[in-house]
C-alpha cells in the first residue's frame, strides 16, 4: 500500500499533470467565484478539454476543479452574500454580515482553512475506500437516506433567523418549487402547466441565480455604489488562523459530518452543510450571534461542504453511483478513460486511487492558498461602481443559465425567479430556506416512499434511523425547548417592563409595507392555486407536496393578515428604497423581453449601452470600449461552452463563427 | 484500460487538411465529409452512459468517415431527452451534419404516444445502432439459481426500478410475460442506485445494461452474491428478439426462458409488447438518427463506414471493456426491424397503455 502511495504521487508529479491540475484548479475557482455557476459548470466547461490528454491528466484536471469550487464560493458569499449554491448558504448568511462589520477578512480566512481541512478529510477517506468507506455507504439504507435529508431540510427551517412564520413559509415556497416535475413515487407531471421545459423540473443553478444574485444585481445597480457601500476594508489575516485554531474541533466534527453528506446520493452537501452549521449552533453556548455573522457557523459550513464535495466521490470509485453532480460528470470521464470504477478497480489499480487522494489533497491545501492571495485584488472590485460589474456579471449568469437546456425556458426561468428573488428580499423573507428546501424536496420525497414501499414501518426502529435521529434531532429538541423558556423569560421581563407601545409599532419597519403585502399575496396566490391544482394528483404524488402547500398557504396567509394589521395600526404605508429598484428590474425584464424577439446577439448591446451609459454613467467612448470587451467576453462564454447565443422570436443575427 | 490516443486527433486533422486540397474536385462518396463537421446531439447530460458512448464512438466516426470530419458531441438535456429529441426534429437540417444519437428514452414516449413528443422517430433515417443488452439477476438469498426456479422464490420477490414508462418498460414487460410475482418499487434516481439497494438487501431481483453489468454485478457473481438469470436477448435473422445476447453467450433469453417454463415459444400480445419495446431498448439500445429526408448518398456512405469500424482492430479491442464489445448495426440491419418496432400495431399500444394505467398508474 505504501509503495502504491508513493508511485501515485511519481504518476501525479509530471509536468503536465501538474499543469492539468493546476489549469482545473483555475477553472474551478473561476466558476466557484461566479455566482451561480458552481462545480457542475466548471466540470463540464473542462469535459471537452480532458479528451485531449491523457487519462491521468484529464482526470487531474476534473480533480482541481471540484476540489476548489467550494473554497473559491466562499469570496463570493462573503463579499456579495449570494451563495454559489444551497450549500454555501449559511457562509453566505453569516460571512456577509461578519462583512459588512468590516471583518471580512476573518471570515474569508476561516472559510478557506475549513474548506482546506474538509477537503482534507475528503482525501483522508477516499484512501480508506476499500476497507471503510465502503462498508459505511452499504450501511447506508434507504431509511437513512431519508433521515439524513429530513433532518438537513428541519436543521435549514429552523436557522432562518428571528420570525420563524416567514422562514418556514420560505421553506415551504422551496418544497413547492422542488416538487415541481415528475413525481418519483407515481407517474405524475405536478405544476407543468404542459410545459416539456418543467418535465424535469427546475434546474438547482437557475433558481440559485434567480433567487440570489438576479435579486442582489437589481439592488447594486439601484444603488448605484460599490458592493460594500463603503470600501471594505480587508483587514489582517492574522486573527482568522487563531480563530481557526481555537475551532479546529468543530471544523473536523464538521467534515465527518460532511463526509456522510457524500456517501448520501442526491442529498450530499445541501443537507450536510445544514447539520454541520446546527451542530455548530448547538455546540456553542452564546447563540445570539447566529445570522449576525458568527465565525463559528461559517467554518462548520465550509469544512462540511468542502468534506462533501470530496466524499462524493467514494460512492463513485466503489460502486459507480455518482455522490452528486460534479461526481456525475467526474464518472463519465472515467468511463471515458477506460476505468471502470468498482471495487474491483479500486483493488486492482490502487495506484489510480491514490492518484486520485493525491491530486484533491493538493487541490485544497493550493487553492486554500490561492484564494489567500487573489482575495485583496477582488476585494478592491467590491468598491468599483456596481453596475459596471453588473454588465458581465448579468451576461455570465444569462450564459449560465442557458446552459441548463439551451431552450428560453432558461432565460424565462432566470427572470421569473429573480421577480421573485428581489420580492423576498426586499420584503426581508429568507431566502436560504427555500433553496434548501428546492434542493432536498425531492430526494426526500422519493427516499420516503422507496423507504416505505421496501420496509413498511419497521424502518423506524432500524439502529441507523435511530442513532441520526439521536445524534441530531434530540439536541435540537433541547435546544428548541432552552430557546422557548428563554423567549417566555424575555416576554415576562417585557411585561413586567410595561413597555407602552407593542414591539411591533414601536420598532421602525425595515422594510416596504407594499412589498411585503404583494409578497404575502403571491404566496398566498401560489399555494392556493397549488394547493386546488394538488388535489387532482394522485395520492402517491400528493403527499409531498401538500407537506409543502397546506403549512405554506396557513403561514402565508397569516403572515398577510398580520402585514395588514400592522399596517392599519400605523396608519400609514412605509415606504423605502425598494421602489427605486423598479426602473432597474423593469430594465432587466425588458432585456429579457427584447431578447425573446431579437437575440441575445442584438439585445445585449441596448443592455451594454442602458447599464453602462444610463446606470454607471459612463462617458460614450470608455463605454463603448468596455461594452466590447465585455460582449467580447459574453461571446466568448457562449463559445466556450459551445452553445449558440439565444436566437430572436423575430429575427436572429447569427455571429460570424 | 485505454488512454484516448491524441496522435489519432492529430492524424485525422492532417487527413482533413490533405482532403481539404482535394476540394475543387467533383464532390464524391470519398470526400463527402471533407472540411465539415459532424454534430452528434446526446439528449441527456453529460457523463451519462449516452454521452459515454458517443465520446467512445467519435475518434472512430472521425477516422472512418470519408473526408475525416470533425465530430462534435453535444448535449442537449431535458425533459427525460424529449427536449433535445424535439429540438432536432424542429432544428437539423437533412445534411448528414446534424446526428440525434439517443436511447429508449426517446423511442418510449413516441411509441406510447406522450403529448410532450413533437419528433416522428419513425420517419427519420436510422443511420446505425449499438446493441445495449441487459442482465437481469437475482439474489442468492431468494434460493433461486436458473430461470426454472423463477416461479419458486423462498421469498417474495422486490425489484428496484426508476419509472414504469421509462427505462424499467422492457424488463416489466418480461416479468409480466413470465407472470412472475414480484413487487415493483419504483422512484430510484437511475440503475446504479437500485444496484446499491441491491447490495444492500433491500431489494433481490435487478437488473443492469451491459457495461454496468460488466464492471459492477460480475464481481458480486463470482463473490455469489448475485445470480445472473436471462438477458433481454437480441434479434435474430428471422427478425424476433429471440437471438442470445452477443456479449452474454451463456445466458439465456427472455424468450428462451419462456421456452423453457412454458414448453412453447411466446406468442400474442404480451410477447409483441416486449419485442417491440425490448428490441429499441436492447438490440437497437443506442441509436443514431438522421433527419427525415436525408439521402441515400449520405446512408451509403454511413453502411461503410460502420463496416470499416467494426472491421478496425482497435474498435475490437476497445469496445469490449468500453460498451460490452458489441458490433455497430449499418443502416441496412436496422432500419426495417427498428421502424416495425417503433410502429407497433395498435393491439400493442392498447396493452401497454392499459398495462401503465393500471398496474402502474401512469396516465398518458
Amino acid at each position: 500500500m505504501l509503495e502504491n502511495i508513493v508511485s501515485a504521487l511519481d504518476l501525479l508529479f509530471q509536468p503536465a499533470r501538474l499543469l492539468a491540475l493546476f489549469i482545473g484548479m483555475l477553472a474551478g475557482m473561476v466558476f466557484g467565484m461566479l455566482p451561480g455557476l458552481g462545480g457542475v459548470a466548471a466540470v463540464s466547461i473542462l469535459l471537452p478539454f480532458i479528451y485531449l490528454m491523457d487519462g491521468y491528466s484529464g482526470l487531474a484536471m476534473l480533480l482541481g476543479a471540484i476540489s476548489v469550487i467550494y473554497t473559491a464560493d466562499t469570496i463570493t458569499s462573503v463579499l456579495i452574500g449570494a451563495p454559489g449554491s444551497p450549500a454555501s448558504a449559511p457562509t453566505a448568511i453569516e460571512g456577509h454580515a461578519l462583512a459588512k462589520q468590516g471583518k471580512a477578512s476573518l471570515a474569508l480566512g476561516v472559510g478557506f482553512l475549513a474548506s482546506m481541512v474538509g477537503g482534507l478529510f475528503g482525501a483522508l477517506i477516499l484512501s480508506v475506500a476499500i476497507p471503510i468507506a465502503g462498508p459505511l455507504v452499504l450501511a447506508l439504507g434507504t431509511p437513512e437516506l431519508f433521515m439524513f435529508a429530513l433532518v438537513g431540510l428541519c436543521f435549514a427551517a429552523s436557522m432562518v433567523g428571528k420570525d420563524l412564520a416567514v422562514g418556514l413559509a420560505a421553506a415551504c415556497l422551496g418544497i413547492l418549487l422542488g416538487v415541481i416535475g415528475a413525481a418519483p413515487a407515481a407517474a405524475n407531471y405536478r405544476f407543468i402547466f404542459g410545459q416539456s421545459y418543467l418535465m424535469d423540473g427546475l434546474s438547482l443553478p437557475i433558481v440559485a441565480l434567480g433567487l440570489f444574485a438576479v435579486a442582489e444585481l437589481i439592488s447594486m445597480v439601484a444603488s448605484g455604489g460599490g458592493i460594500a457601500g463603503q470600501p471594505m476594508t480587508l483587514g489582517k489575516w492574522g486573527e482568522s488562523f487563531r480563530v481557526f485554531w481555537r475551532n479546529r474541533w468543530l471544523i473536523c466534527r464538521s467534515s465527518i459530518i460532511g463526509i456522510f453528506g457524500g456517501f448520501v446520493p442526491a442529498v450530499g452537501a445541501s443537507a450536510s452543510t445544514w447539520i454541520a452549521y446546527g451542530h455548530a449552533m448547538s455546540s456553542t453556548k452564546d447563540k445570539r450571534n447566529f445570522g449576525k455573522g458568527e465565525i463559528r457557523g461559517i467554518a462548520s459550513a465550509e469544512g462540511a461542504n468542502n468534506a462533501t464535495i470530496i466524499s462524493d466521490l467514494v460512492p463513485t470509485m466503489l460502486f459507480s453511483v455518482p455522490g452528486g453532480p460534479a461526481a456525475a460528470i467526474f464518472l463519465g470521464a472515467l468511463f471515458s478513460f477506460g476505468f471502470y470504477p468498482g471495487p474491483r478497480m479500486v483493488s486492482e489499480s490502487p495506484d489510480l486511487m491514490y492518484m486520485i487522494v493525491w491530486s484533491v489533497a493538493l487541490a485544497s491545501v493550493m487553492g486554500a492558498a490561492i484564494c489567500f492571495a487573489v482575495t485583496p485584488y477582488i476585494a478592491r472590485l467590491t468598491r468599483v461602481n456596481f453596475a459596471l460589474i453588473a454588465a458581465p456579471l448579468l451576461l455570465i449568469m444569462v450564459a449560465g443559465a442557458y446552459q441548463g437546456t439551451q431552450t428560453f425556458g432558461d432565460i424565462l426561468a432566470l427572470l421569473a425567479l429573480g421577480i421573485l428573488g428581489w420580492l423576498m428580499k426586499n420584503a426581508g423573507i429568507p431566502r436560504a430556506p427555500v433553496l434548501v428546501g428546492f434542493v432536498l424536496a425531492t430526494p426526500m420525497e422519493q427516499y420516503f416512499w422507496l423507504t416505505t414501499q421496501i420496509h413498511g414501518f419497521t424502518w423506524l426502529t432500524r439502529p441507523g434511523v435511530l442513532i441520526i435521529a439521536s445524534l441530531i434531532v434530540i439536541p435540537l429538541v433541547l435546544n428548541a425547548g432552552r430557546w422557548l423558556r428563554q423567549r417566555r423569560k424575555l416576554a415576562n421581563d417585557a411585561t413586567q417592563r410595561q413597555a407602552e407601545a407593542s414591539p411591533a409599532s414601536a420598532e421602525p419597519p425595515s422594510h416596504d409595507s407594499s412589498i411585503i403585502l404583494i409578497a404575502a399575496l403571491v404566496m398566498v396566490v401560489a399555494f392556493g392555486y397549488a394547493l386546488v391544482e394538488m388535489l387532482g394528483f394522485r395520492p402517491n404524488a400528493r403527499l409531498m407536496p401538500s407537506l409543502g402547500i397546506v403549512p405554506g398557504l396557513l403561514l402565508s396567509l397569516y403572515v398577510l393578515g398580520r402585514q395588514l394589521i400592522r399596517i392599519r395600526r400605523q396608519g400609514h404605508m412605509a415606504n423605502l428604497a425598494s421602489r427605486q429598484e423598479l426602473p432597474v428590474l423593469g430594465g432587466i425584464l425588458s432585456y429579457g423581453l427584447v431578447m425573446w424577439l431579437i437575440g441575445f446577439n442584438l439585445a445585449t448591446p441596448l443592455l451594454l449601452a442602458w447599464l453602462l451609459v444610463g446606470c454607471a454613467r459612463m462617458r460614450w467612448g470608455t463605454a463603448l470600449l468596455y461594452g466590447l470587451a465585455v460582449y467580447g467576453v459574453a461571446q466568448g462564454m457562449f463559445a466556450m461552452m459551445r452553445l449558440t447565443p439565444p436566437a430572436g422570436a423575430l429575427l436572429d443575427l447569427p455571429m460570424p463563427w | 484500460m485505454f488512454i484516448p490516443d491524441t496522435k489519432l486527433k492529430t492524424l485525422s486533422a492532417a487527413m482533413l487538411m490533405a482532403a481539404g486540397g482535394f476540394a475543387a474536385a467533383p464532390a464524391m462518396a470519398e470526400d463527402f465529409y471533407a472540411g465539415k463537421t459532424i454534430e452528434m446531439v446526446v439528449p441527456f447530460g453529460e457523463g451519462g452512459a449516452t454521452y459515454v458512448a458517443a465520446k467512445f464512438l467519435e475518434p472512430f466516426l472521425e477516422q472512418h468517415l470519408p473526408g475525416n470530419p470533425k465530430v462534435n458531441v453535444r448535449t442537449r438535456p431535458g425533459g427525460g431527452s424529449i427536449l433535445g429529441a424535439n429540438w432536432f426534429q424542429q432544428n437539423a437540417e437533412p445534411d448528414g451534419e446534424t446526428i440525434l444519437f439517443t436511447t429508449s428514452s426517446t423511442s418510449n414516449p413516441y411509441v406510447l404516444g406522450m403529448d410532450a413528443v413533437a419528433y416522428d422517430l419513425a420517419a427519420m433515417r436510422p443511420a446505425y445502432s449499438l446493441p445495449f443488452g441487459a442482465v437481469v439477476y437475482v439474489s442468492p438469498n431468494t434460493g433461486i439459481e436458473s430461470p426454472a426456479d423463477l416461479h419458486s422464490s423462498d421469498m417474495p420477490l422486490i425489484y428496484g426500478g426508476i419509472a414504469a414508462a421509462a427505462s424499467d418498460l422492457p424488463v416489466l414487460l418480461s416479468f409480466e410475460l413470465l407472470e412472475l410475482d414480484l413487487r415493483a418499487v419504483l422512484g430510484f434516481d437511475g440503475r446504479g442506485p437500485a444496484r446499491l439497494a441491491f447490495e444492500r438487501g433491500e431489494t433481490n431481483i435487478d437488473f443492469q445494461f451491459t457495461p454496468a453489468y460488466m464492471s459492477q454485478v460480475v464481481s458480486m457473481v463470482e463473490a455469489g452474491t448475485a445470480v445472473p438469470i436471462m438477458t433481454g436477448g437480441a434479434v435474430g435473422d428471422d427478425g424476433v428478439l429471440s437471438a442470445r445476447d452477443q456479449a452474454f453467450p451463456d445466458y439465456p433469453s427472455v424468450y428462451e426462458v419462456y421456452e423453457e417454463l412454458h414448453g412453447e415459444p411466446p406468442s400474442g400480445v404480451e410477447w409483441d409488447a416486449f419485442q417491440a419495446i425490448g428490441a429499441t431498448t436492447f438490440n437497437f439500445g443506442l441509436t443514431a438518427y438522421l433527419p427525415e429526408g436525408t439521402p441515400d448518398e449520405v446512408l451509403d456512405i454511413f453502411e461503410e463506414a460502420i463496416a470499416a469500424i467494426n472491421a478496425d482492430p482497435e474498435y475490437q479491442d476497445k469496445s469490449q471493456e468500453a460498451i460490452g464489445g458489441y458490433d455497430l448495426l449499418p443502416a441496412s440491419v436496422v432500419t426495417g426491424s427498428l421502424r416495425e418496432s417503433l410502429q407497433p400495431s395498435d393491439e400493442v399500444r392498447d396493452y401497454l397503455r392499459t398495462l401503465l394505467a393500471e398496474k402502474y398508474d401512469v396516465q398518458l
